[in-house]
């Protein structure tokens, strides 16, 4: 990673993710609360809706990149020695892809459904 | 074990103001500069100094060198050496522009320039109205010039030794100065820095008084390796009280505060100023001021509980110049006094401050010696500083002249260093034994078993000096001080350390301190003893007037024998008429 | 007035241990004058010290679990038993006194001198008093330690992340109207570990006992290196 990438622009994502991750879930707990899908069928055509399912796409990219930054600041802290860090770091980097993976999958299946 | 040893162009003792404003000339050629210091350079009390450096930059007033230099000369109360004194007056001006340029986050006025305030002794026209000649940042001039100092010198890369204190000074058999044997403090150990030049800007000496405005480490050190090495101590018998101390404590609390609009009651509400000095009233020079305070309070007109001060009152200028201009008087009345000087008088009395004599020097920084009828340079010597005499303030400062002579005389002392190291290209041999003479002062404390502890000495001494060599100087008291102190003196040898350890051992450090206090401090007493006559801050209720038919000469105090010599003022200015010696009323 | 006061020579001790030690307390005593008055009963203590007032920035200690300097802590205002140790974080040298190379390193890291390219002029480079006043709450600087030491970040990291008073250093070079290497410090302070490291944990701004707020400096900074990136 270049040196840019890991202080500014990593602090600045941070905030940025933190923001939209906030606003979403403002979101998702107001449609709960007032217009929540009665059904699958509904819950599906909601998801799978073009905006939701773009919106839910960035909201899962914002989770992961957050986390990402947020678990490697807790590594750079703690974990002084460079192997264990860098397998930690590899270790984080393989879960959140997979996880990433996983979602997308289960987004795409919703839409195909 | 073998000594370890350092070989460097220039040795610098010392990292106040004077201290760095010399290595900064020197890490900017090539040379290999060394500057040893016994605490990290910002603690040096320079960091301490609030008013302001005075330079004749007619920002607010009209100004210029010639009345600061009239100024100067009638502060010292003639017995200042007037061509010093113009070098110093000129230089003043490019001196605070090169400050500003090395980063001093001076205060500013609405057209950008550097505000300047009025301080005590400043006129316009030779005597004639208020002059405002102070250069300040807000109230923490000092912290401003020795911080960026120190960031010039980082960027220069300056070799610094941190926390190494400098034990005593290696001469040869000539007296020519090879530079000096230090101790590492964090580890104990000594180390032999060998030099082609030394330059002594240890600061002044105020702890040799119980009350003072002075840190912890302003013991004089400097000067009484200079007297062990055989050279006199110059006009040692002008000490400066400041007339605003803190009552009690000693903080000081800066004539700055006065500048901006501040002055002085008694217990009656009366702003007893105008009596002693009908004109410049509470900016008149340092010694009027401190003398008509311990006056009041000798006659009973005192304020508190137990009539034992004056009150300086603040609180009339209104909160947001107070706290605009002032910041750190207010949190220090409030720390010290319990006051907010924002809404109260703040209760002060004179304190110890600043000594204007010292290692003699001319206006290049090199020491120098009476020999036969005339005086010559001790080779390889400079001094700088509060420790040093050019003699630019005689027998009173002027508030806002010791930044700049610190400044001045360090940054010229530097100069010269260069110039000698073109003719000097080699160090001088190696004196054996004027190292083990160095040595064994370190070694003498290694000495076990019972004695005296160094606390118990140390205070008695500074409690001797407050008593008899203070504010006001009679025979009677002085004589009776310079006995008791003589006294004291012989029980030194008698004093043990009873903490042997090696690392950071404080303990070891104040021994070496208290032997330098006492040579200092009896440099103090002895030359007031013998000057009969009252001028400047030395005043004598037996003799009152000033004479300068007898006595208009510098004193010089030797080590040996405690003998006095004296050598003629220098009345002659570099390039313009002498300002002949009248009457100095304010 | 009870002290338990952290002892340690190396040339006799393992570890650190807390000696007790009776003081008789004045009015108006300052943590200072009780240690001097320890000292006075025991000369081996070891700590740094030399103004008194407040502003040569030595006598930084840890005093129940905050740390302070200790020429301006009004003993009154402590709770018995005093507890005073060395600043955490750093190797103890002796006592109370800590080795303090890593702070001052990071100090020196962030050029802190004024930078100019333009040639000087005559007279003082002209200043306004509206930008004279934003160096205010930034060189009154001491550099007395207590916030670095106090900085979980800087605990962490000693020899990467500058701590709050480098950066403060940082900003007050910033932010001076006067000076002219905005860029190059902005790019010297890029990457994960110099800067980044703070997390606002805010203890340094607790700390100073000169009132100063390095995370704010610290914020300055980072929005001024944002809006020179978009
Ligand atoms: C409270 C206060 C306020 C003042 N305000 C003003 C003001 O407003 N305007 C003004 O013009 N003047 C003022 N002065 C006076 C002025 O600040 C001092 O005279 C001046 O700063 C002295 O500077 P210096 O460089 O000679 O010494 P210092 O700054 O005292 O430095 C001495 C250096 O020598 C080192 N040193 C000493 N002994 C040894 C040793 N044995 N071994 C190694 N190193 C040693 C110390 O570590 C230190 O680095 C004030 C003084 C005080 C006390
Ligand atoms: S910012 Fe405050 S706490 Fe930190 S070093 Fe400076 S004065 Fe001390």
């Amino acid at each position: 990673m270049s040196r840019k990438a890991s202080g500014l622009k990593a602090w600045a994502i941070q905030r940025l993710t933190a923001i939209y991750i906030g606003l979403f879930a403002l979101y998702l707990v107001a449609v709960l609360l007032f217009a929540a899908p009665v059904d699958f069928v509904a819950w599906k055509e909601w998801i799978g809706g073009p905006l939701v399912s773009v919106m839910l796409l960035l909201f899962i990219v914002s989770v992961l990149m957050h986390a990402w930054i947020g678990v490697r600041d807790i590594l750079i802290d703690y974990v002084h020695p460079i192997a264990i860090r860098a397998s930690l770091l590899g270790l984080v980097a393989m879960a959140l892809v997979g996880m990433g993976l996983w979602a997308a999958q289960a987004l795409i299946l919703v839409r195909m459904a | 074990m073998a000594l370890n040893k350092r070989r460097f162009d220039a040795l610098i003792i010392g990292a106040g103001g004077a201290g760095l404003n010399a290595a900064i000339q020197l890490a900017n050629t090539d040379a290999r500069v060394a500057v040893v210091s016994k605490v990290f350079p910002t603690r040096s009390h320079t960091v301490a100094a609030q008013g302001g450096v005075n330079a004749a930059l007619a920002n607010v007033l009209p100004d210029n060198w010639h009345w600061h230099m009239f100024d100067t000369v009638k502060g010292s109360d003639y017995l200042g050496d007037q061509d010093a004194i113009e070098f110093m007056c000129r230089e003043a001006i490019p001196t605070v522009y090169e400050l500003e340029h090395n980063g001093v986050p001076f205060s500013r006025l609405d057209d950008g320039k550097i505000y300047q305030r009025a301080f005590g002794g400043q006129s316009q026209d030779f005597g004639g109205a208020q002059a405002a000649r102070t250069c300040a940042a807000a109230d923490r001039t000092g912290h401003a010039i020795l911080h960026a100092l120190y960031q010039q010198n980082v960027r220069a890369r300056t070799h610094f030794f941190d926390e190494y204190f400098a034990i005593d000074l290696i001469r040869d058999d000539e007296g020519a100065i090879l530079g000096a044997l230090v101790m590492e403090i964090e580890t104990g150990e000594p180390l032999l820095i060998e030099a082609k030049a030394t330059v002594l800007a240890t600061g002044g000496c105020g702890q040799v008084y119980r009350t003072t405005s002075n840190a912890h480490i302003n013991t004089g050190d400097g000067m009484a390796m200079a007297l062990r090495a055989g050279i006199p101590l110059m006009d040692m018998e002008f000490f400066q009280f400041h007339p605003t101390g803190i009552a009690g404590r000693g903080m000081l609390i800066t004539e700055g505060v006065r500048g901006e609009g501040g002055y002085l009651v008694n217990r009656d509400g009366e702003r007893f100023m105008e009596r002693y000095a009908p004109n410049a009233k509470d900016l008149a020079s340092r010694d009027v001021v401190s003398r008509a305070i311990v006056t009041e309070v000798k006659e009973g007109r005192g304020c508190g509980p137990q009539a034992d001060h004056v009150l300086l009152k603040v609180d009339h200028l209104g909160e947001e110049i107070v706290s605009k201009r002032l910041p750190g008087i207010r949190e220090s009345g409030r720390i010290f006094a319990g006051v907010d000087a924002a809404h109260e008088p703040l209760p002060v009395f004179p304190t110890a401050h600043y000594v204007m004599g010292g290692i003699p020097t001319d206006p290049y920084g090199r020491v120098i010696v009476p020999q036969g009828t005339g005086e010559e340079v001790v080779p390889g010597l400079y001094a700088a500083g509060e420790c040093a005499c050019v003699s630019v303030h005689g027998a009173n400062r002027l508030g806002g002249n010791s930044l700049l002579d610190i400044l001045v005389f360090g940054r010229a002392a530097g100069l010269d260093v260069i110039e000698n190291l073109q003719e000097h290209k080699n160090h001088r041999p190696m004196n054996e034994s004027s190292v083990e003479a160095a040595m064994a002062r370190l070694t003498r404390w290694d000495q076990k078993g019972e004695g005296i502890s160094i606390r118990e000495l140390r205070d008695e001494f500074r409690k001797t000096m407050e008593d008899h060599a203070g504010v006001f100087r009679t025979e009677e008291i002085m004589g009776e001080g310079v006995e008791k102190l003589k006294a004291l003196r012989d029980r030194l040898p008698e004093v043990r350390l009873h903490d042997h350890s090696k690392v950071f051992n404080t303990a070891r450090v104040e021994a070496l301190e208290l032997e330098n206090l006492f040579d200092t401090g009896i440099a103090i007493a002895y030359s007031a003893l013998m000057r009969k006559e009252s001028r400047g801050a030395h005043s004598r209720p037996d003799y009152p007037d000033r004479d300068d038919t007898n006595w208009m000469k510098h004193s010089l105090y030797f080590r040996e024998d405690d003998r006095m010599d004296y050598k003629p003022v220098r009345t002659k200015p570099l390039t313009v008429e002498t300002f002949p010696p009248k009457a100095r009323v304010y | 007035m009870k002290f338990l006061v952290s002892r340690f020579n190396p040339e006799s001790d393992t570890s650190p241990y807390m000696q007790e030690f009776e003081v008789e307390v004045v009015r108006g005593m300052m943590l200072r004058d009780a240690l001097l008055e320890i000292k006075r009963h025991d000369e081996s203590f070891a700590f740094r010290h030399s103004c008194g007032e407040g502003v040569c920035g030595s006598d930084g200690v840890n005093v129940n679990g905050t740390n302070k300097l200790a020429c301006i802590t009004p003993i009154s205002e402590l709770t018995e038993p005093v507890e005073v140790r060395p600043f955490p974080g750093r190797p103890i040298i002796r006592d109370l006194v800590v080795d303090m190379t890593q702070f001052y390193q990071q100090y020196r890291a962030v050029k802190p001198w004024l930078v100019r390219d333009d040639p000087m002029p005559e007279q003082e480079i002209l200043q306004s008093p509206e930008e004279r006043d934003k160096l205010d709450g930034l060189y009154e600087c001491i550099l007395c330690g207590c916030c670095s030491t106090a900085c979980p970040s800087f605990w962490w990291n000693p020899e990467k992340f500058h701590g709050p008073q480098a950066l403060l250093t940082a900003w007050r070079f910033l932010a001076d109207s006067r000076d002219q290497a905005t860029d190059e410090r902005l790019d010297a302070l890029e990457g994960p570990y110099k800067l980044f490291r703070c997390h606002t944990i805010m203890n340094c701004v607790d700390v100073c006992p000169k009132g100063l707020n390095p995370t704010k400096a610290i914020g300055h900074i980072k929005t001024l290196m944002l809006k020179n990136a978009v």
